[in-house]
């Protein structure tokens, strides 16, 4: 393979050989030559109808496949259009990679005002990504991706962007590409795994609380909470690793007191691939915990932050959590933790709003017309709020929150992103009438796609949670009582199934026929509505 | 007891700012405590671009600064694609964010919007990017930002403030005096300059975005001198129906030609960007010999050698150069006539855009009759190209678009509604393409909350055809470049807009005047063979 063409189209074929087959965007001049070896190499090419969709398609795509979303670009407002969702993924550490043409070598900041001018790419990025690159040679397109592939295999997942000059695109590159072997999952160190399972075995009351981390762990962590009697909290981005139903488990209600009150009643925590953000606890300030605390992240910055961890190990977590278990000794103490599981969840239960159990009344609703191995993708909206923590799932990375960043209309894309990754799996978008209309022209690549999903559009006329803060601080309210479309004769013209079902049943019955559909439905749903009071 | 939200509000209407274009956030709330006791109008768009979009819109048709209220993380990141387009456009804008309270900055801790470092990206976009961490700064910042966009090349500017801060008690402030004078020319270049001028014979005036509001002077001058006046993109509207107006792009041959044989060229705001002087990269731009350049910005004079760079605003400089030149009046008879060098170049310009162009142009002239006066807005669509190359708009400033510079798709329904709500008495245009349209179709709630009386004008022609005439261009199978549209009307009517679906031009006229009469936004769609 020693023909010579030019960098755009090599670089087909060199993220071929790192595995990636799917790539969204939208072509511009300026990425032409990207788009000329795109047929030869068998890469797919989805579409959109603005960039930031492309950003948050690759972001639901990884989320479903693990494989890193990968989006192509052109420079300046390509770039700064897909911003958020390098955000939201670098928030939630997501192996995204996104690829933009940038100026000729000649003109990098210049300032000359040529098209696409934008002042400093690379710096307006790189706060946002794990790294952001020019590559000023085709030698240096393969180092880059060299680098980000490794980074995404073995370290902490972040977006990365390589930006490539137009006139490095259309040099020619007749040297073959090769995918550079990446070093793998990080292990433990044996001191730490040491003291963990000394701790651990010694725990009356030990609890793990499971994070986004954990969700390739699920296995280990599963066998290690039953081998310890100890209770699990997934966080949001954990939710899954155990199954819901496991006796366990708890739901992901790290951010509510009954469950924050174990946590601080347990002499043993151990945190598993979790930052303990701000949106997964709701504090302001570190998360009580009155016992010894054992953190486990691939991240060394994490495993020092905030808080005195009497254990930190720096690792994989199914690693570490595999040598942990192998560690353990035949017999140990029995612990107490398990017996508070079912009360804990009764009292979070017991203590919803009423309108988080009008929440809860969809959700089941949702959850029973949802095969065991669908997925949902949330966005900012209170239904989604409610979700996280109560709809159940079965597994990992089957409700999907953009909890971090916290980004409107994240939703559509990263569910269209999903299903184009797992075509075989129902996949359902939960969304509210405002962030809806931050990304509702993607209802046409869903159509053009054909995909089959279940939009859930939650309709309470308002951008409710902004509604009540104004409303709690004494606050006009000002700007959130925006006038909305007919949501319907919307999706209708962009040629979507729609549905409004008038019943539990009805709804039901919606979602169970749109995710048989050759198409996307839009399901609406009002807060307002008979039904649910 | 004042806070810090609502001495910010007190301020911005010190200094004349009447509206504001945000989404409200749990991060911003305490910025609007103050807004409904102040005569500041608050329009709230469905999407953070449309919030930076809008503001640029207010801020070409006003010449003030565009405002806009965002909160921290993905609300500022939205805005940034504005923000770029602002800063090649030269577009006064006032971007103010939340940002997470003091003590969590730059540590990492995963709050809710939290970005690891936000002004650090706004300082790579913006002119400047300030954190307010005591209500003192208020006033000096704010004084700084106005006086940069009144006496330099403005562009966008970001203000953060910590959400801790917002509610901190603020005491009295009162408004920074900001100098707001703008810069006259030194005395002694403009001599020059009227000395090199007043023995041209074949002078040629090159009228950028930065002479939109020099219409006088510039008008004067060229009288003056006999001179020919090419305007660019964001100058039409200069010299309407003048005949020695040239609004023709530079990167044709014909007005290259005018270029070459003029012996004295006066650039007034203009910074030769390449979208406007070399649209089709053939490297055929040749800088002027004989050059007076007049610009604000002095990084922009140092770009290009000229053989007299004035920095100055431009109608000062160029009511200067006219007062010098009036009182020297010797060369006159032996000057080559401006207006038949201008019509031979209009001429020329017209012929060489082709007759599918000249079709297009047609449909914008169209609109500009039946609506006499009207603001266009542009985004990146046939028609807009074409009409940068050759059009002749009626009033400056009353014709602009997205489609040079940062180029970014969608800026056209936005700016409109911020035009139209600056401007509610004038005819307000947004002329854009079917996949322009989609990048920002959901601000059509904003323009019907705020009822500002847009005439949205879609040109569907099914695709991104100009891009996939680049990829046939350069022998690539096209890809990616003809996604279907919606059903424009259906969209518009959900959002409960009246709309109609023209397949003949020759309704146009007629359907925008009963668009205009309804006093409200209207959709108008044309189908394009």
């Amino acid at each position: 393979m020693t023909d010579k063409i030019s960098c755009g189209s090599r670089l087909m074929q060199l993220l071929r050989a790192y595995g990636v087959d799917t790539l969204f965007g939208m072509p511009g001049v300026h990425t032409l030559e990207a788009y000329r070896g795109m047929d030869d190499a068998g890469m797919r090419h989805i579409g959109v109808r603005h960039e930031q969709g492309a950003g948050f398609m690759a972001d639901g795509y990884a989320r479903m496949s693990g494989k890193p979303g990968v989006c192509l670009l052109i420079s300046g407002p390509g770039v700064t259009n897909a911003a958020t969702p390098l955000g939201q993924a670098y928030s939630d550490s997501i192996p995204m990679l996104m690829i933009s043409s940038v100026a000729a070598t000649k003109d990098l900041g210049m300032g000359r005002g040529r098209l696409h001018e934008i002042t400093d790419q690379s710096q307006v990025t790189a706060p946002l990504t794990a790294f952001s690159a020019i590559a000023t040679s085709p030698d240096q397109v393969r180092e880059y991706v060299a680098r980000a592939f490794a980074l995404f295999e073995s370290g902490r997942s972040r977006p990365v962007h390589i930006s490539i000059p137009l006139d490095v695109l259309t040099a020619i590159d007749d040297k073959p590409v090769t995918r550079r072997a990446a070093r793998g999952s990080r292990a433990p160190a044996s001191a730490g795994i040491a003291d963990a399972t000394k701790l651990l075995a010694e725990a009356k009351r030990p609890v793990i609380i499971a994070g986004g981390g954990s969700v390739r762990a699920s296995s280990q962590l599963v066998a290690l909470a039953e081998r310890l009697g100890a209770a699990v909290v997934p966080t949001i981005a954990g939710k899954g690793v155990i199954a819901d139903s496991h006796p366990l488990a708890l739901e992901a209600t790290l951010d509510r007191p009954a469950t924050q009150a174990m946590i601080a009643e347990a002499d043993v925590v151990l945190c598993i691939g979790t930052e303990l953000a701000e949106p997964d606890i709701w504090l302001d300030g570190p998360l009580p915990m009155n016992g010894k605390m054992i953190r486990i992240d691939i991240d060394p910055e994490v495993l020092v932050r905030d808080y005195d961890a009497a254990v930190a190990i720096e690792a994989d977590a199914a690693l570490a959590l595999a040598d942990i278990l192998a560690a353990l000794p035949a017999s140990i103490p029995s612990k107490e933790s398990h017996n508070q599981v079912a009360r804990i969840r009764a009292a979070e239960r017991e203590a919803l709003t009423p309108l988080e159990r009008k929440h809860v009344k969809v959700l089941d609703a949702l959850r029973r017309a949802m095969p065991d191995d669908g997925v949902v993708y949330s966005d900012m909206t209170q239904l989604a709020y409610t979700g996280y923590a109560f709809y159940p799932c079965a597994g990992p990375r089957q409700w999907i929150f953009p909890a971090g960043y916290g980004t409107l209309g994240y939703a559509l894309p990263a569910g269209i992103g999903g299903k184009i990754a797992a075509p075989e799996r129902p996949v359902m978008v939960v969304v509210g009438d405002g962030g809806f209309q931050f990304t509702l022209q993607e209802l046409g690549t869903a159509v053009e796609q054909k995909l089959p999903m279940a939009i859930i559009l939650w309709n309470n006329d308002s951008l409710a949670q902004i509604r009540d803060g104004m409303i709690s601080r004494k606050i006009p309210t000002i700007g959130i009582n925006q006038h909305n479309p007919d949501f319907i004769k919307l999706a209708e013209a962009y040629g979507c199934r729609t549905a409004s079902p008038q019943s539990i049943e009805a709804l039901e019955q919606a979602v169970t026929a749109a995710l048989a559909a050759d198409r996307p439905t839009v399901i609406e749903v009002r807060e307002s509505a008979g039904f649910l009071a | 007891m004042t806070t810090v939200g609502e001495a910010l509000i007190s301020l911005l209407e010190a200094h004349g700012v009447d509206t504001v274009f945000g989404i409200p956030g749990v991060h911003t709330v305490e910025l609007y405590r103050g807004l409904a006791g102040s005569k500041i109008r608050h329009i709230t768009p469905r999407h953070e671009q449309g919030a930076g979009f809008m503001a640029d819109g207010y801020a070409r048709v006003t010449g003030r600064p565009g405002v806009a209220f965002v909160i921290t993380g993905p609300g500022l990141t939205n805005t940034i694609t504005a923000m770029g387009q602002a800063r090649a456009d030269s577009i006064p804008m006032l971007v103010i964010s939340g940002v997470n309270a003091t003590p969590t900055l730059g540590k990492g801790l995963g709050y809710l919007h939290e970005m690891p470092d936000q002004r650090g990206m706004m300082e790579r976009l913006a002119l400047f990017s300030h954190r307010i961490t005591d209500a003192g700064e208020l006033p000096g910042v704010l004084a700084r930002a106005f006086e940069l966009f009144a006496t330099s090349r403005p562009g966008p500017v970001h203000i953060e403030i910590p959400t801790n801060v917002m509610a901190l008690p603020a005491g009295s402030l009162s408004a920074g005096s900001a100098n707001t004078t703008a810069p006259r020319a030194e005395m002694s270049a403009m001599v020059e300059a009227a000395n090199l001028a007043i023995i041209a014979k074949r002078p040629l005036i090159l009228a950028g975005g930065g002479a939109k509001a020099a219409g006088t002077p510039l008008q004067k001058l060229a009288e003056l001198l006999d001179a020919p006046v090419v305007t660019t993109a964001n100058a039409r509207g200069l010299l309407h129906k003048h005949p020695l107006g040239v609004p023709a792009s530079p990167s044709l041959k014909a007005v290259r030609a005018l270029m070459a044989d003029a012996d004295l060229v006066i650039a007034v705001g203009t910074e030769f960007g390449p979208t406007d002087y070399d649209m089709y990269g053939d490297e055929g731009f040749l800088l002027p010999a004989n050059l007076i350049r007049i610009d604000i910005d002095e990084a922009q004079l140092g770009r290009r050698p000229a053989t007299i760079d004035i920095r100055a605003d431009s109608a000062l400089a160029l009511e200067a150069l006219a007062g010098l030149i009036e009182a020297d009046r010797r060369n006159d008879r032996d000057r080559a006539s401006g207006a038949a060098r201008a019509a031979e170049a209009r001429d020329a310009a017209w012929q060489e855009i082709g007759a599918d162009m000249r079709a297009q142009v047609e449909v914008v002239e169209t609109i500009r009759d039946a609506l006499p006066g009207s603001i266009i807005v542009g985004d990146s669509t046939q028609p807009v190209y074409a009409a940068n190359l050759y059009y002749d708009h009626d009033r400056p400033a009353g014709w602009f678009n997205a489609a040079t510079g940062f180029g970014a798709l969608g800026y056209g329904p936005p700016a409109a509604i911020g035009a139209a709500l600056a401007l509610p008495d004038v005819p307000v245009v947004c002329l854009s393409g079917d996949g322009g349209f989609q990048f920002t179709l959901s601000e059509l709630g904003a323009a019907l909350d705020a009822n500002a009386a847009v005439i949205f004008v879609i040109w569907n022609n099914r695709g991104y055809r100009e891009i996939e005439t680049s990829m046939r261009d350069v022998g690539v199978e096209p890809v990616g470049v003809s996604p279907a549209p919606p059903d424009f009307c259906r969209v518009a009517e959900a959002y409960g807009i009246a709309a109609e679906r023209l397949d003949d031009l020759s309704d146009l006229a007629a359907a925008l005047k009963l668009a205009r009469a309804t006093k409200k936004p209207y959709l108008i769609e044309i189908t394009v063979a």
